[in-house]
């Protein structure tokens, strides 16, 4: 793509983000939300291949039938109270619709359906902006009106995305699915916890945000998309491949991680909130994310995949892609841990 | 010449509009025209030369009870299956078994229940006199699709050629009748054993055929048949297909992805060209 448009498009999702972060009018709120979703339809299409134009046709559509039942939602809270501001939202139905619509928007369970297959369809890098920059706005409203949505209704989607994310992520054998639906398991905890502690809600986008930033990066220094190819990683960079299993495990939310941090924090809240079995519920979910997880690492770390060759180290000419973004999210995905205190009174 | 040409084609739209305005003067037989005209972008098939299906949906339908309780059990079982197969591994198959696989046997004729897995169509869907059947060979361990090709178009007015036999796989379903798709990215070769007649023929493969974008992309390449006594063994690599859409190549080629195809399918083509 032309680099004057690839620097222009990517201004506008930028600019799409940063304009719903700072909006207070839910017009405002919802044109940058669109502004989002406009700017990143030719950047997930520029390869012009039938699977990323499909990709792309189906995030588009989903992505527009959400803003438009923000529209909707906000238009019908106008006409019932009048008020037009973000944190007024107190009509029920328009509360309702409006959580459903962000859900549909982040890919929370039961609006996951477009995850997998529209990460599937894209390269590495959108799928990365697709992962995380994606996610920002929607989160910030969500974070803004938690407060009136029905508690239940946030805690059956938290609880419903962390299963499916397990459950759907455990027959999959392309990596981009395998992230979708890390990325749709992640996202129920940030929503479980958010009604009772907001910044913990904010830990866990800001570690995840950093995690799936270091598994896309490894893949994309790899170049593989799947896991028969994974498994031949160990010949490229061996470093990569010890630092990717600790990644892995990272996401699986297991000490003395990064990972473990939201997992710990969003427990002992639900726990405080007197809800032990939510509590016990989005533990055990972890555990089937986890699986899927230690099957990559098992897969890239302590199977040698059969090669054609006699040698153990192909050659491979030095790449020239820039490792300095995949150092820094690695190093911050494996040893943030300790900065839990610091991180805690950053975001309280 | 062509001056009265157009003036006569136009005598006759301006005819046809002034005929279909006096069709639309009565109330009731207006409502009718315009209640029961579909748009060009129906998704039935409407065989050339045939007018469209103009019926109403509550006319198509076809009830039968019976049908109904064991298509219920059958997709009910299909379901629990996929549940099932999920603490195997992938595809229902421990993960080291699809790691290691150098090959797979995607179709192979053993028994009659083989040729239930493959449709064959030939020319007579648009009208053609071409036909095209398929049985099980010596031993129950092949297939032979045979048949008779003939090349004169059908008089419909719109075919202007014709002449096609068509072996199709027939799309794999999951449970409710939703469309499965084969995983062949540990894959990079269609390897094939036949024993042709000499005739070349065309092998095609399809990808995701969700959105109407992408619903007649195709990928193709070529089959030369020697006509001998001997099997043949054709290796093609899956990055030789080339993309075409309803027949057309497209100039803005893409390799074909692996990790969503639907079907594949072989068709002979007539080298004459009437």
């Amino acid at each position: 793509m032309n680099p004057y448009r690839r620097a222009t498009l990517l201004c506008s999702v930028g600019l799409g983000t940063t304009l719903t972060f700072a909006s207070s009018h839910w017009l405002l709120a919802w044109m940058g939300l669109e502004i989002n979703t406009l700017a990143i339809t030719p950047l997930m299409a520029q390869h012009h291949h039938p699977r990323a134009v499909e990709a792309t046709t189906k995030y588009f559509l989903t992505q527009a039938t959400a803003a438009a039942m923000i529209l909707f939602a906000s238009t019908t809270n106008a006409w019932m109270t009048g008020e037009w501001s973000i944190n007024d939202l107190s009509n029920p139905i328009a509360s309702t619709m409006f959580m459903a619509a962000l859900a549909l928007k982040i890919g929370l369970a039961p609006m996951h359906f477009w995850m997998p297959e529209v990460l599937q369809g894209l390269d590495l890098l959108t799928g990365l902006i697709l992962s995380t920059w994606q996610k920002l706005a929607p989160l910030a409203l969500i974070i803004q009106t938690a407060q009136t949505i029905d508690p239940l209704l946030l805690t059956l989607l938290g609880i419903s995305s962390t299963l499916v994310g397990g459950w759907g992520g455990l027959n999959q054998t392309q990596l981009r699915k395998i992230l979708a639906y890390s990325s749709i398991a992640h996202m129920g905890w940030m929503i479980i916890v958010i009604q009772y502690a907001p910044q913990l809600t904010l830990i866990a986008l800001g570690t995840y945000i950093i995690m799936t930033s270091a598994a896309f990066l490894t893949l994309k220094m790899s170049l593989t998309t799947k896991i028969s190819t994974l498994a031949t990683t160990w010949s490229k960079s061996p470093i990569l491949t010890s630092t990717t299993a600790l990644v892995l495990l990272s996401l699986g939310g297991l000490p003395p991680l990064t990972g473990f941090m939201p997992k710990w924090l969003i427990l002992q809240e639900l726990t405080k909130q007197d809800l032990p079995i939510i509590a016990t519920a989005m533990a055990l979910t972890a555990l089937i994310s986890l699986y899927f997880y230690l099957r990559l690492l098992y897969a890239m770390t302590l199977t040698i995949s059969p090669n054609m060759i006699n040698s153990t180290t192909p050659w491979r000419t030095q790449t020239t892609q820039t490792s300095l973004p995949l150092a820094l999210f690695t190093t911050a995905a494996l040893g943030l841990l300790p900065m839990a205190p610091a991180i805690l009174m950053l975001t309280t | 010449m062509a001056v009265s040409k157009t003036t006569l084609k136009t005598l006759f739209g301006v005819y046809g509009v002034i005929h279909r305005q006096t069709l639309l003067l009565p109330s009731t037989l207006r409502c009718s025209v315009i209640l029961s005209s579909r748009s060009i972008y129906e998704r039935d098939y409407r065989r050339p030369g045939q007018p469209p299906d103009t019926r109403w949906p509550w006319q198509k339908i076809q009830f039968d009870f019976s049908k109904g309780v064991e298509g219920i059990k059958k997709h009910i079982g299909l379901l629990k299956d996929e549940f099932v197969q999920r603490w195997t591994g992938p595809e229902g198959r421990p993960l080291i078994d699809h790691m290691l696989e150098q090959t797979r046997v995607q179709w192979e004729f053993r028994g009659p229940e083989s040729l239930s897995q493959w449709v064959v169509s030939s020319d007579q869907e648009i009208g053609g006199r071409s036909e095209a059947y398929i049985k099980l060979g010596k031993n129950n361990t092949t297939c032979m699709l045979y048949g008779t090709l003939c090349s004169t178009p059908p008089r419909d007015g719109e075919t202007r050629y014709s002449g096609y036999c068509t072996l199709r796989s027939k799309q794999p379903l999951a449970s409710f009748d939703r469309k499965k798709y084969y995983d062949w990215s540990s894959f990079n070769t269609l390897h094939m054993r036949i024993r042709g007649d000499g005739r070349p023929w065309m092998v095609n493969m399809s990808a995701e055929t969700f959105f109407s974008h992408q619903r007649d992309d195709i990928y193709s390449y070529f089959l030369y048949t020697r006509g001998g006594p001997y099997w043949q063994d054709v290796k093609i690599p899956f990055s030789k297909f080339f993309l075409s859409s309803r027949g057309r190549i497209q100039d803005d080629q893409h390799v074909l992805w692996l990790d969503k195809v639907s079907m594949a399918f072989s068709s002979p083509r007539t080298l004459s060209s009437n």
